[in-house]
């Protein structure tokens, strides 16, 4: 009798089968946990075929779909499923019939992926229904399906033009965040490259004309990056700062027509809307403020504009050279008493600092000289009404604050020497002191001597 | 020495040293009283604590309540920057730094609106310093408000917070 | 009865009185040196009368110390004044406290018996350029944060012991409000106890002893022949009135026409201003650090000056040891070059130090 702990022929078979059986526990377990990692589902959507189909297929146009709406999405989170926007039967294991077009077994019949006018009405179904939309988000607007139909967009899809934007291009279909999310790609900082996705693709926008018949640009992104809107936007934290939709509109985007620019910029830059509808340029510029500010390049001003002659933005309207030309005489006036009154403040700034140096307290003037600045800021307003006449007297009262600071700043340096006179006198005194010891030391030595020495005069 | 009478001289000459001496003492003491005035002077002046009290970077006195009536406001100096200590219309005493975040002008106090303005380009903040409109990218710097001393007469003290 | 027989009745102030009546001072034509000394002791105690008034309104705290050196010029009375004059006072301790040890070193003075003196003295300037350090950084300014960077950065090139210097130094790795705290409580605490203990040891050895006469002077005096002596109340304490008095006067100048500038608060994360350097003083060491190749024999070359500036202190501290044929009263050739070359060391390195870029 061979012993039973013995490898015997025929013993491996157990011994694999307990090793497969293993293995096939581990991919199990390892496919089931993978799964759920993969998933990451918080609530898996209730009627799951669509899900367990599509997440299976080779095809990743199929795939990503599930996977984007299984994650971050704000509909799905509210509790909406694949079918109540595309239909379709969800409990349905078959193609067919989850693909039912009919109506006959799904509560609403599907309608596959929607596209265009289609699109549109996917989404406003629900978004454009103020009673529905009320229970989820009150404040919310419903008329974005009406404004967009009156954006060029929404006239060019009705013409049949498939290749504009609609809903899915700006907020996408599955994975659509909250425009407050950060990560959602109509979230203010990352508005102007969403629209930047086919306005500056060149192929993209090949064949579409502005309303004169040139091409359709395509560097305005490029331009606005260079614009202190977007660095407000970006690098300022200013929220408030505008993007293409702040100025173009929303789902109502078009370009802001030529005469309505000035009432565009003017919605945030009220004060100087109001002194360039007053002024003489108001009737004559085409393009209001673009005309010297440009529309999406949009750079800090600088006093440097203001000029008839290069670099300044008045030319080539207004001719530097020529004496007759008023405008170019206003504009050359208002920079240079725009520019005195800055060098001027400068000047008084530093003799401020000079004086605070050497020890006298000047905060007061400090103070005071930056009302002097608030008037170099509101000069530079009031310069948009173009009118020297109204900008002189801000200035001049500028000028009057420096030179208050600077009488100050005399009377610092007053203190100052005031300080050096009354040295003088202390030296004086000691001085006297001095020459007085000297002459007491020379006496008692002298003293001394005749001690030891008596004078023989005696 | 000179052919004068030696006996007198002595006496003359002892008389002279006398009164050069004496002036000398003299011209001495009043050498060194001066010169110890001339330094007491300012070392008893500079122990006399000055009228600002002390540096003004932490806190400074802004004003005092019976100043301010309600639904008002006053600007107030803060190192050499402006503040602005407002008193709301139910009483409250807040302050902020005057500087609008734009460009630096110094805001105001609208008591139409209970708000603060800036006469520069339009900007208003609320009464929490937060910006409601126009072009501040931010809000103004809030201030720690104590008042020190009884009623209507106490001082407000503003600090950094 | 007046004051002093007051006192004598319940004190016994005879030996004060001999003391007093007998205290001479030697006459002969080297006798101006002698009033160095008491000219360096005199701004000693203006600086400790100016530190304390200083120390009223003076906050040692990063967020404060520029403010309240701000307060003092510009809003107390007469605060210009004391400021200036404790800043100028400084530098002319510091300068005077030298020309008294090279005149000590030239006048061979630190002969047998009075090496204790000089070790005293020796030990009071390093003290003096101690205090000199520390204040400067008082004021929380752009210059002197930077300035006290590169200090404690070169006390840290000692070798071994200099990394766990540099942080008892600077409280820390870096230059902070906390080496604001230490510094401060260094000078005016820990640095005016020892110093003062130091003073009044230099002083009475020197009152025990009686002022040095130099050995040229020495040896032109004839077998029994003694120098003629000056009393030394009243005569020669009134001359060194006399000088003190003159010192007021240049410090009052000083301050009136050269106020010490405020300068711009430290901002820690600012760019090191270019040519920073430390004051005057100390312009030779660093100018000389600055010029030594930066590895010399594969030895760090800060490292290596710092070592032989640190022998060369210690050697100074011993010369009166070292100094054997001046100890026996001859003359001391090597020593008095030595000094000489020490001199004109320090004076051209100081200004070349100065008008390098």
């Amino acid at each position: 009798m061979q012993p039973t702990n013995r490898v015997q022929p025929g013993d491996r078979a157990p011994r694999t089968a307990v090793r497969q059986k293993v293995l096939a526990l581990a991919i199990g377990l390892f496919v089931l946990v993978g799964s759920r990692a993969s998933a990451a589902q918080e609530t898996p959507p209730r009627g799951n075929s669509c899900v367990s189909c599509h997440s299976t297929q080779l095809d990743q146009r199929l795939v990503n779909p599930t996977r984007l709406f299984g994650g971050q999405d704000v509909h799905r989170e509210k509790g909406f499923e694949c079918v109540d926007c595309h239909g379709g039967s969800p409990a349905s294991p078959d193609k067919a019939s989850a693909h039912d077009a009919s109506g006959r077994i799904a509560a609403m019949a599907f309608r596959g992926k929607p596209a265009g006018q289609a699109l549109i009405a996917t989404c406003a179904r629900c978004h454009s229904d103020a009673e529905l939309m009320r229970s989820y988000a009150p404040k919310q607007r419903v008329d974005q399906a009406t404004e967009y139909a009156a954006s060029v967009h929404g006239k060019r899809l009705a013409a049949g033009d498939t290749k504009v934007a609609t809903c899915a291009s700006c907020h996408g279909a599955h994975g659509i965040r909250l425009v407050s999310d950060a990560r959602s790609p109509v979230f203010p900082t990352n508005v102007a490259g969403t629209c930047a996705t086919c306005h500056a693709d060149e192929k993209r926008m090949a064949g579409y004309t502005l309303a004169d018949g040139s091409p359709l640009p395509t560097h305005q992104f490029n331009d606005y990056r260079t614009s202190i809107h977007y660095n407000a936007l970006t690098k300022g934290n200013d929220l408030a700062a505008p993007t293409c939709n702040d100025c173009h509109g929303n789902h109502g985007a078009a370009p802001p027509n030529v005469g309505a620019v000035a009432n565009v910029c003017g919605t945030c830059h009220a004060v100087f809307a109001q002194k360039f509808a007053a002024s003489v340029h108001q009737p004559i510029f085409d393009k209001g403020c673009v005309e010297c500010h440009n529309n999406h390049a949009v750079v800090k001003p600088s006093d440097q504009m203001l000029s008839a002659a290069a670099p300044g933005v008045c030319q080539p309207c207004h001719n530097g050279d020529d004496k007759t030309d008023k405008g170019a005489a206003a504009a050359g006036g208002m920079r240079a008493g725009m520019e005195r009154l800055k060098d001027e403040i400068d000047r008084s700034g530093a003799l401020l600092a000079g004086l605070q140096n050497a020890g006298i307290a000047v905060s007061d003037q400090q103070l005071a000289l930056r009302e002097a600045g608030s008037k170099l800021t509101l000069a530079r307003t009031e310069m948009h009404g173009f009118d020297p006449a109204l900008v002189a007297p801000i200035l001049g009262d500028g000028m009057k604050i420096v030179a208050a600071v600077d009488r100050a700043g005399q009377a610092g340096r007053a203190e100052l020497s005031f300080r050096r006179r009354g040295l003088f006198l202390s030296l004086g005194a000691i001085l006297i002191f001095v020459v007085a010891l000297g002459l007491k030391v020379r006496q008692i030595d002298r003293r001394d001597h005749e001690r030891q020495a008596p004078s023989a005069t005696v | 020495m000179l052919g004068t009478d030696k006996a007198s001289l002595p006496v003359a000459a002892d008389a002279t040293e006398f009164d050069r001496r004496r002036f000398l003492d003299a011209l001495l003491t009043v050498g060194f009283v001066s010169t110890a005035a001339a330094i007491a002077y300012p070392v008893g002046r500079y122990l006399v604590p000055p009228a600002s009290g002390e540096a003004a970077t932490e806190s400074v006195v802004a004003a005092r309540v019976k100043t301010l009536r309600p639904n008002s406001a006053a600007i107030f100096k803060f190192g050499s920057k402006p503040g602005i200590v407002v008193r709301t219309a139910d009483g409250e005493v807040r302050a902020f730094s005057a500087v609008c975040s734009h460009l630096d002008c110094t805001v105001q106090f609208k008591s139409d609106t209970s708000q603060l303005w800036c006469a520069c380009h339009n900007g208003t903040y609320d009464l929490g310093g937060n910006v409601v409109s126009g072009p501040p990218p931010r809000g103004l710097e809030k201030f720690i408000v104590n008042l020190r001393g009884e009623g209507d007469d106490a001082e407000i003290v503003v600090s950094r917070a | 009865m007046n004051v002093i027989d007051w006192v004598d009745e319940r004190l016994d102030l005879t030996e004060v009185r001999h003391f007093v009546a007998e205290k001479g001072v030697p006459v002969h034509a080297q006798k101006i040196w002698y009033y160095l000394g008491g000219m360096t002791l005199f701004l000693f105690g203006v600086q400790v009368f100016t530190g304390i008034l200083l120390l009223l309104y003076y906050r040692p705290s990063a967020a404060e110390a520029y403010e309240s050196v701000q307060f003092i010029v510009t809003q107390v009375q007469f605060g210009w004044l004391i400021r200036n004059v404790h800043s100028w006072s400084a530098n002319l301790l510091i300068g005077l406290a030298f020309a008294h040890f090279f005149s000590v070193f030239f006048l061979k003075s630190y002969r047998k018996p009075r090496e204790l003196t000089w070790v005293s003295g020796m030990l009071l300037l390093f003290l003096m350029l101690g205090f000199g350090f520390s204040g400067y950084l008082l004021p929380w300014n752009e210059l002197s944060f930077f300035a006290t960077k590169v200090g404690t950065g070169i006390a840290g090139a000692v070798p071994v012991i200099g990394h766990f210097s540099l942080r008892l130094l600077r409280s820390g790795d870096d230059v902070t409000g906390a080496t604001l705290s230490r510094f401060y409580g260094l000078h005016v605490a820990v640095l005016p106890a020892i110093a003062s203990a130091l003073v009044a040891l230099h002083l009475l050895f020197v009152q025990r002893q009686g002022m040095s006469v130099p050995p040229a002077v020495e040896k032109r005096l004839k077998p029994g022949e003694r120098l003629p002596q000056m009393p030394f109340f009243p005569n020669y304490i009134l001359r060194d009135v006399l000088a003190w008095y003159v010192v007021i006067a240049v410090l009052a100048a000083l301050a009136a026409f050269y106020p010490w500038e405020l300068g711009t608060k430290a901002d820690p994360f600012a760019v090191v201003p270019p040519g920073i350097r430390p004051e005057w003083y100390f312009l030779a060491m660093f100018h000389t650090l600055k010029l030594v190749p930066s590895h010399v024999l594969g030895i760090e070359g800060e490292r290596l000056g710092v070592v032989v500036f640190g022998i060369a202190a210690l050697f100074l501290v011993l010369v009166p040891f070292v100094d054997r044929r001046a100890s026996r009263g001859e003359s001391s050739r090597f020593f008095t070059v030595l000094a000489a070359a020490g001199l004109i060391y320090l004076v051209t390195f100081t200004i070349i130090g100065h008008y390098a870029k």
